[in-house]
């Protein structure tokens, strides 16, 4: 129990400090630490949880929340809160802190050249790591031919319509029960 | 027009229950900008700069950086502790409720539409990134070399970025003789 709190806490702590681009990108890391390294679940739970914190209120990262819920559920449901909140904790504090303490010499170096070149090199390296990401999702989520055209209409609503995604998912999910029980 | 810190906490309870999936940045500017005029554009900006250059969530980020500004180091605490916790009371309820009846023919069904559609999401992610980021063949190159880090090699993200980011700081970094000398990059 206090092997896996620690194991929650290092995975976390380091995916928190290299999520450049936002929490999505360190996805692939959390899913090989999550169902491979750890074995905390299966890679179908995985993309569930994920699905799940997406279409639930909050911060998108929040799967961070669940990934640790069900590490420690094995334990009891107390344990299983703490596992969520130590995950959690991991995840946002030690970016939110390097936030606050580099807010106080932004100044300093806003006017540099180099805060367009860092931009530029992150920006590439972040869409590889999303791909990355999207392929993990997909190869759990699209087996069938009716979820690989829930799927695409999904991605062509999302980029071609102003529709609130959590709308779209709710639909989806709808539309799954409907017709794919 | 600076709020009080109960204003500002109830601020962030609100944009963590109604804020989904992304776009939370726009959606925290139009609140703390347009609708409240707490900050400026002039004072938002930097700090969205920021956030999006230095790893983590950018909402956390903006929360920190917002709290900061307008509250000190407590309205930072503040901020972020209330964008939290009412997703992390609803997340570990809905996880309790996955792991209870999440197996059932009619949870299945519906998480089946749902992971589709997250994935959908995830991927209009990558055209919205990619647009954004190559800028030429050699943007092209990094996206796959960083993918095929990932994916092939299966190495952690962090290690990835240490292998990436140099060679795309090399390839990006300042050309022509500013009026500045470069200052020192921020470790990436």
């Amino acid at each position: 129990m206090n092997r896996i709190l620690l194991q929650l806490a290092g995975l976390f702590s380091a995916l928190s400090l290299s999520a450049f681009g936002g929490g999505k990108v360190v996805l692939p890391s959390m899913h090989q630490a999550a169902v491979g390294e750890y074995g905390w679940m299966t890679s179908q739970q995985f993309v569930d949880l994920f699905s799940i914190s997406m279409a639930a209120p909050g911060p998108s990262m929040m799967v961070v929340t669940l990934v640790g819920l069900k590490a420690c559920m094995p334990y009891g449901t107390a344990a299983a809160i703490l596992g969520a909140l130590v995950a959690t904790l991991a995840m946002f504090v030690p970016s939110s802190v390097l936030v606050y303490f580099a807010g106080n010499w932004w100044d300093h170096w806003k006017e540099s050249p180099w805060r367009h070149a860092v931009m530029d090199a992150i920006m590439p390296i972040s869409t590889g790591l999303i791909l990355a990401a999207t392929w993990i999702i997909a190869k759990t989520s699209i087996h069938s031919v009716p979820t690989a055209i829930l799927g695409v209409v999904a991605l062509l609503l999302m980029l071609f319509t102003k529709i609130n995604p959590v709308l779209m998912m709710a639909g989806a999910g709808a539309i799954s029960w409907m017709f794919l029980r | 027009m600076k709020p009080s810190m109960p204003e500002l906490a109830w601020l962030f309870i609100f944009i963590g229950l109604t804020s989904f999936g992304g776009g939370i940045s726009a959606y925290i500017r139009r609140l703390v900008v347009t609708q409240k005029r707490w900050l400026t554009d002039e004072e938002f900006l930097p700090g969205l700069g920021l956030v999006q250059l230095l790893p983590g969530a950018n909402v956390a980020g903006l929360a920190v950086y917002i709290g900061n500004h307008l509250k000190g180091p407590l309205g930072s605490a503040v901020a972020l502790f209330c964008l939290f916790v009412p997703p992390f009371v609803t997340t570990c309820a809905l996880g309790f409720l996955y792991f209870h009846a999440g197996h059932t023919a009619d949870a299945s069904a519906v998480l089946m539409g749902v992971t589709a559609a997250a994935c959908g999401l995830m991927a209009s992610m990558v055209f919205e990134a990619g647009g954004k980021s190559i800028k030429g063949a050699f943007d092209i190159i990094l996206i796959v070399l960083t993918f095929a880090l990932v994916r092939f090699a299966h190495l952690h993200v962090p290690i990835v970025i240490l292998i990436v980011a140099p060679l795309a700081l090399w390839w990006h970094r300042p050309r022509r003789s500013e009026e500045n000398p470069p200052k020192d990059s921020p470790a990436p």
